[in-house]
């Protein structure tokens, strides 16, 4: 039980490290608003079930001018707040990129050992 | 989940959020639930778990878009008020100058009188006193008892030590909610921020 817990409470701490950079990323695709960008974190697999909402991110992304918003008529429905990249915000993507990779592959490279030592 | 959307908005309202901010943020979530909804989506999947909160997560999406400088929660639960501050300096300052009134009555009084323990021949003057007699015999000596009457204890140093005495436990009282105040749940005690942010 208590190693469920821990490995939900690692999932959350890795989550906050990018989930910023996440939501860059699918704005990258284009123009979307907060339930948009959801559905398209889920559509790639990335469910936010348990997680932090993404709103207070995005109204921070937005204070930090990394997006631009509009308000536009949904589909047949309200019109909705749109988040897209700004300048500054494509280069904090690309920067945010830059150093996860880097950091994605350090962190595989110390746990591939482990996994070598454990298949031998 | 209207009920969440409103719990928010008295929220904002209490945060003091700007009326146009909050009908937007609203507007937006409400328009969000509500195609969920149709979707057969759960809050939980759209909220995350700001759902379970609805005051915290309005809270941090305010402070998170910075219509407000900081949550007035977290603020109360981190700041002490400036008048509290300002109370126990003052105090302060009563005792310390109640300190210095008292201090130079005491040293007015040891050199202008003193009592003398049992009977001494003054040198020089050929008197003999008694231990009843009280006369200025200069600084203390040992053999000298120094006496303090009433009026050696000045009565303003004797007020402002009092008022000080006071001010200091007023100031203390007050101190103590603050300091045993916590952080709401779900906000970071390093950034102040939400937790899952």
């Amino acid at each position: 039980m208590s190693h469920m817990v821990e490995s939900g409470g690692r999932r959350t701490q890795l989550l906050r490290g990018v989930l910023d950079l996440c939501l860059l990323a699918v704005m990258g695709e284009g123009p979307a608003y907060g339930y948009e960008m959801t559905k398209r974190l889920r559509a790639m697999g990335l469910s936010i079930v348990g997680e932090g909402s993404i709103y207070p991110l995005l109204g921070r992304l937005e204070r930090d001018g990394l997006v631009d918003t509009h308000r536009a008529a949904s589909n047949g429905g309200p019109p909705r707040k749109y988040y897209r990249l700004s300048c500054q915000g494509e280069r904090a993507l690309t920067s945010g990129i830059s150093e996860w990779t880097a950091t994605r592959d350090a962190v595989d490279a110390v746990l591939g050992l482990v996994k070598a030592e454990v298949k031998s | 989940m209207s009920q969440f959307v409103d719990g928010c908005r008295k929220e904002w309202k209490r945060l003091g959020v700007p009326e146009a901010v909050s009908n937007e943020m609203a507007a937006d979530l409400t328009a969000d639930l509500a195609e969920a909804e149709a979707e057969g989506v759960s809050p939980e999947e759209v909220l995350g778990n700001g759902v379970f909160d609805a005051q915290s997560f309005a809270a941090s999406w305010a402070m998170a878009r910075g219509v407000i400088s900081s949550s007035p929660r977290v603020a109360g639960a981190i700041r002490r008020p400036s008048w509290a501050v300002a109370v126990g300096a003052l105090a302060s300052l009563l005792v310390a100058a109640a300190g210095l009134v008292i201090q130079g009555g005491v040293q007015r009084s040891s050199m202008a009188v003193a009592a003398v323990r049992g009977s001494i021949t003054l040198p020089g003057l050929g008197q003999t006193i008694g231990p009843r007699h009280f006369r200025i015999v200069g600084p203390p000596l040992p053999g000298r008892l120094m006496f303090m009457g009433s009026n050696s204890l000045h009565p303003l140093g004797l007020v402002l030590f009092v008022a000080g005495v006071v001010g200091l436990g007023l100031t203390l009282w007050l101190w103590k909610p603050w300091s045993n105040r916590k952080l709401p749940p779900g906000f970071d005690e390093d950034v102040q921020l939400p937790s899952y942010l």
